[in-house]
This record gives C-alpha cells, sequence and structure tokens, in this order.
C-alpha cells in the first residue's frame, strides 16, 4: 500500500461566522498530482492556505506525511509553494530567488551554487541566471517562481492559481511544465485553479469544490464521465442541463420527463435513494450529442430530436451550434461538431436531427 | 432599462468653459511643451530663493567692522576663517550633525515597526487609531509641543512630580543634549512614518508568506526581505528626517534652554541678535554645505533612483 503523503480529515476553516470550508477529507498519495478545482468562493484557496500554514483549521486535522500539522508554522513544514502573483523577491536576481530557501534552510553553502544551477537548468532558464526579476519575461518568472519552490526538495509543493495572470498559449506551456516537472522529480503536488481544462490536462486526482464543500474526489477521466452531481457535471466541460421529473428508476438506469419528452439515461444518484415522481436533472455534454442534416446519418442513437439551428459559432477546431429543439423546452442545445474537412454545414435557420446515446444522459436525482 | 441623467454635472460644464478660455487665449496650445509651462512656477519659487542665497553667499563674503557697524567693501573668507576656528561654532556644527544622525536613526527604528503595523494590520479601527495619533501632532505644531514638554519634564513636571511620590528627588531631565534629542525624535516620528508607509504598502503580503513557506522566520524575513524592499522609503524617510532635525530650530532654543544650541539657533543669533549679517550668512552657506554633502553622499551610496519607487535604478 503507498502511504498517503497528504490528507486532510474533516477540517473546516470558518471566518466569523462565515464557513469557507467545510468538513473537507481527502487523501493524496505520495507523488501525485492533484488538483483542486472550483469557482472563486469556493474555498479552494482556503484548503490550500491550510495545508501551507497560513491558516489553521478551526476543526479538523490535516497531516503530511502521516503527521498531524495543526499549528506548524509555515516555515518550519517541508512545503515549495508557487504563489498567484508569484511573490518573487524583485531585489534579487533569478539565481539568488532560488538560493534564497537554501540560505534560510541552512543547506551545506558549498553545495549552494550547483543545486541553484541545477534547478535552474531544470526550468530551462540556464543562462538567466543574473537576470533581476524584472528583467524576465511572465513565463521566465514563472518558472523561478517554480525552482524557487522545489530547489530545497520540499515534500509538496503548492500551486496557489500561478497561471491564472498567462495568456492563454503560455498558460498552457506552463501546464506542460509543470506536469513535465512534476513526473521528472516525482515530487507530491497540490494545485488549485478554476481552469477546469488545466485541472483535466496535468492531475492525476482532481477534488472539485463549491461553496465550500468537496463535491467529487476523483480521476480526470472519471470526473469527467462520471459526474457525481449536477454541479460537477456543469463545471467541468460544457454541459446541457435540463429540469425534469423521475419516471421510472431501474437498477443502472433511469426515465425522467424532461420538457416534453420522457427520456432515458444513467443515474448518478448521490446518497438519497430515488423515488419516482421526485424532482430530477439531467445533463449531457455539448460534444455527447451529434448533429445531422438527415435522419439517416443519427442511426444508433437512442435520444433523437428535430430543430433549428439558433447559432453557429466558429471556435477553430470545432463548430458550437445552438440549436432550438421545442420538444426540449426553450433553451437552446449547445452541440460541439468536430470535422476538420467541413466548412460550417448547418446555416442559421436549417432544420436538423439531433441525437445522443442514453449512456450518455447523466441524471441526478435533486436533492 | 437603467435611465442616464440626461445633463452634464457641473464640474463638467466648468471644465468646459475653461477648456474654451484657455482655447481663446492661446488657440494653438501649449503642444509638447505645456508640461514644461506647468513647472514654470515651482521653478520661479525656488529661483527666488536662489537669488536670495546669492545675496546671503555675498554677504558671508564681508566682514562686519564692530566700531562702525559696516561692512567691508571687499570680499574676505574672515567669516569662514572664524567659523572652522572658534570653538563655539565647531561644537555647534558637531551637535548639530551628530543630533541629527541620532535623531533620524532612533526616528527610523521607532518609524518602521509603526508604518509597518499601520499598513499591515487588519484591524480597521487600530489602523485609524494609528493614523489619527500620527497626525494629530501636526495640528498642534511644534513650539507649543515643544511647550508640552516643558510642562512635562520640568523641574516640577509631571514626571519629577511622580518621581518625588517615590521619593527619588527631582531630577534636571530639560536643558541639556538628551531633551533636545528627544523633543526632536517625537517631532520627527510622523515624518518618517509617513514617509515609509508608502514603500511598505509596496511590499505584497504575498512576499512575506512566501519567505516564511520557504523557510526564513520573521526576523530573517524582516532582514532579507522587507528592509530591502522598503529601502526607497527608508532612504527617504531618513533624507527627510536627517534635513529637518539637522536645520532645526525651536527645539533646540526651548528644551535646550540656550545651553543647546544647533546651526540654525547660531545662526539666528548672528542675525537677530549681534547682527553681524556677514557670520551668519557664513554659517547659513556652511549649513547648506553640509545638508548638500550629506544627500550627495546618501545619493552616490545608494542611487538616486532609489527614491522613485518601484520604478528601475539608474
Amino acid at each position: 500500500m503507498t502511504k498517503s503523503a497528504v490528507s486532510a480529515k474533516n477540517v473546516e476553516m470558518q471566518f466569523g461566522p462565515f464557513k469557507a470550508v467545510k468538513d473537507a477529507s481527502f487523501e493524496l498519495e505520495e507523488g501525485r498530482f492533484l488538483t483542486i478545482l472550483g469557482p472563486s468562493g469556493s474555498g479552494k484557496t482556503t484548503l490550500l492556505r491550510m495545508i501551507a500554514g497560513f491558516l489553521t483549521p478551526t476543526k479538523g486535522e490535516i497531516f503530511i506525511n502521516g503527521q498531524a500539522v495543526g499549528a506548524v508554522a509555515p516555515n518550519k513544514r517541508s512545503i515549495g509553494m508557487v504563489f498567484q502573483k508569484l511573490a518573487l523577491f524583485p531585489h534579487m536576481t533569478a539565481a539568488e530567488n532560488v538560493a534564497f530557501p537554501l540560505k534560510m534552510r541552512r543547506f551545506d553553502a558549498r553545495t549552494i551554487p550547483d543545486r541553484v544551477s541545477q534547478y535552474l537548468r531544470l526550468v530551462r532558464l540556464d543562462g538567466l541566471e543574473n537576470r533581476r526579476i524584472n528583467e524576465l519575461s511572465g513565463g521566465q518568472q514563472q518558472r523561478v517562481a517554480i525552482a524557487r519552490a522545489l530547489v530545497f526538495e520540499p515534500d509538496l509543493l503548492l500551486l496557489d492559481e500561478p497561471l491564472a495572470a498567462l495568456d492563454r498559449k503560455l498558460r498552457e506551456e506552463m501546464q506542460l511544465e509543470f506536469r513535465r516537472i512534476q513526473k521528472e522529480l516525482g515530487v507530491t503536488t497540490i494545485n488549485v485553479t478554476h481552469d477546469q481544462r488545466e485541472a483535466l490536462v496535468v492531475s492525476d486526482q482532481i477534488i472539485v469544490m463549491d461553496e465550500g464543500e468537496i463535491q467529487q474526489d476523483a480521476s480526470p477521466s472519471v470526473m469527467y464521465r462520471i459526474p457525481q452531481n449536477p454541479f460537477v457535471a456543469n463545471f467541468i466541460g460544457v454541459t446541457n442541463a435540463f429540469e425534469g421529473k423521475l419516471t421510472k428508476v431501474s437498477k443502472a438506469d433511469a426515465t425522467a420527463i424532461f420538457g416534453d419528452s420522457s427520456l432515458v439515461g444513467v443515474l448518478r444518484n448521490g446518497p438519497v435513494e430515488p423515488q419516482e415522481g421526485q424532482k430530477a436533472r439531467g445533463a449531457v455534454r455539448a460534444e455527447q450529442i451529434r448533429i445531422s442534416a438527415t435522419k439517416s446519418e443519427l442511426n444508433g442513437l437512442d435520444a433523437q430530436f428535430g430543430g433549428t439551428v439558433a447559432d453557429v459559432i466558429f471556435e477553430g477546431e470545432r463548430i458550437l451550434y445552438e440549436v432550438k429543439v421545442p420538444e426540449l423546452g426553450e433553451v437552446p442545445i449547445r452541440i460541439f461538431h468536430h470535422d476538420q474537412n467541413d466548412f460550417a454545414t448547418h446555416e442559421l435557420g436549417e432544420s436538423v436531427h439531433i441525437g445522443w446515446k442514453s449512456r450518455d444522459l447523466h441524471i441526478f436525482v435533486a436533492q | 432599462m437603467r435611465k442616464y441623467r440626461t445633463s452634464y454635472p457641473i464640474s463638467w460644464r466648468i471644465m468646459d468653459v475653461l477648456e474654451a478660455a484657455f482655447a481663446s487665449i492661446w488657440p494653438k496650445g501649449g503642444g509638447k511643451y505645456t508640461p514644461y509651462l506647468m513647472l514654470a512656477p515651482a521653478i520661479l519659487l525656488v529661483g527666488a530663493l536662489v537669488v536670495g542665497l546669492l545675496y546671503i553667499g555675498d554677504s558671508s563674503l564681508r566682514v562686519l567692522d564692530r566700531s562702525t557697524f559696516l561692512f567691508s567693501d571687499h570680499w574676505t573668507i574672515e567669516n569662514y576663517k572664524r567659523a572652522f576656528s572658534e570653538s563655539f561654532t565647531l561644537t555647534v556644527i558637531w551637535r548639530s550633525l551628530l543630533g541629527a544622525f541620532i535623531v533620524t536613526f532612533f526616528t527610523l527604528l521607532l518609524a518602521f515597526p509603526y508604518a509597518y503595523v499601520m499598513v499591515r494590520t487588519s484591524s480597521s479601527f487600530l489602523r485609524k487609531f494609528l493614523l489619527i495619533a500620527l497626525f494629530l501632532p501636526f495640528f498642534i505644531g511644534q513650539v507649543v509641543r515643544a511647550y508640552g514638554w516643558l510642562i512635562i519634564l520640568g523641574s516640577q513636571g509631571i514626571v519629577n512630580d511622580a518621581l518625588g511620590l517615590v521619593g527619588v528627588e527631582p531630577i534636571r531631565l530639560l536643558f541639556n543634549y538628551p531633551a533636545v534629542l528627544f523633543g526632536l525624535i517625537q517631532y520627527m516620528l510622523p515624518f518618517g512614518v509617513l514617509m515609509l508607509a508608502p514603500a511598505m504598502t509596496a511590499i505584497p503580503e504575498e512576499v512575506e508568506a512566501a519567505s516564511g513557506s520557504l523557510g526564513a522566520n520573521w526576523i530573517k524575513t524582516l532582514w532579507y526581505v522587507i528592509i530591502p524592499m522598503a529601502k526607497p522609503g527608508i532612504i527617504g524617510a531618513g533624507l527627510v528626517v536627517l534635513t529637518l532635525s539637522l536645520t532645526d530650530f525651536a527645539m533646540p532654543a526651548i528644551l535646550g534652554g540656550g545651553s543647546q544650541d544647533f546651526i540654525a539657533n547660531a545662526i539666528y543669533d548672528q542675525f537677530f541678535r549681534t547682527s553681524d549679517q556677514g557670520f551668519g550668512s557664513a554659517l547659513t552657506i556652511i549649513l547648506i554645505g553640509i545638508g548638500s554633502m550629506m544627500v550627495g553622499l546618501i545619493f552616490m551610496v545608494f542611487g538616486a533612483g532609489t527614491l522613485a519607487l518601484g520604478s528601475e535604478k539608474k
């Protein structure tokens, strides 16, 4: 059994009357990359700051390498952290920034220069050692911050949304960099972000948070394929949601009425035992719906509807169609269409057929 | 739908009138010279001071003939010779210089934590309290404050009364060098804090958190991160406090009781008591020289650019 590097047991953080984190528990195995994902105000940063030691939980306990850390000060924990605004020291050079934790932690002074250049090489900054921080580009500054957080070989690396301020291209490049470095060093990592794409790309494990509560804790593919509640289904990917009523429940699937139509889907019930007649929510991802001008092309899809194209948005690698389906209510259904050889094949106002497989419709029982 | 107001506010219309007036006076506008034009009043003001300085320079080179009370027609450096040979003036200069440095050191020492807490505290009550406590003395003025110290520290003052209660004989707390320095530090503290506070604000809290997570305790964080990053503010505050206390008049006069004169007091005596304008002017020039040299030295050591917060060092 691999030991868990970080775990939280019923952790709660209360600021005055406001509970920022409610009863959070999770386990993270050594050497794995965990992303805490959630919208702003979901409590994800508060959770990270408790792990870092900047906040002490009002209830519960956090364990690092099996040790309860309680109120241990940040400088007494073996944690490297990359901050949201990087928090580099502007009065030092890149190399001095990286050497700082080594000096503070009293590493053998003779080994410091070698170590610093080793880590600057790791983040591909060799040759820029003597630049001051304001002489480096945004991406280079990110790399200095990573090197500084890793150079003293901490047990744990924490990333507090350091990529949020970067432009998309650089952000995606740095996501892959984080992944590469993390795999190369095998350091246990906890990342906080509101970017669901980043979470899917970099992580071994994802925790989705909302309103201070952990909504789901799973691997990226499970998180994507088997969302446990409507929040997760909506937050990850582009999802079409329907409101309706459960009509039939069987072991694996369920039937519910959404709008005017009765649809079969997979029941993703939470802790409650579903009852017929209960309120239900349905969710289908935009990329799991197919669109076609002719009905025959949709063979094999159990749910099929006719509709009219309300909007066509060209997004480059894919086209987003918004299709009005009277049977499914007022809100247009969003569909991603990937076809590199096609120009937009459907036009505004065109009558089209759409369809999906029953196993792609998630049905949640309203709590 | 949200309603928009149908007329522009009065301040906008005032601006319109002003702009129209400006355009009628100067139709082509100042172009790129406008900023320099706006600098002109300040330059004129400083220029007037320079003219005054030239006069002082001139009279510093003329010796007073004590039998006729007339100044010599020709230039001589006699006044400067006298200043640097008379033990009294040398003592005064030394006392002012040493005092200015001691005051600067202690003011910065006290102002730094004050400014830090004021900027960092999460309690808005404490921040307001510290700000008010800082500004209150400004409303009172230096002379009244010095007089306040007379009441507190005088031989029949509050402190000696309190000491008397525990059986201690009255101590002379006033009219000595420490009293002057004490008064000056108290006077300079708000200047120090006000100069330091913006520099502290410019240091992101995240940087301190980072320093902690990298293994530094608070003393190391203070020494290796906060103080270096606050350096522009520290130098600015130091310069202001140093020059202000070097040239101070009221504290040495009131709390020193005539026995602890600084250069400004000596100059005052020459101008208004002995009426030896020549010697007074020479002392003035020496004071300006010492002050400029110190400022120049600090700029040379730390670079004038350090004062420009956040921008690159030149």
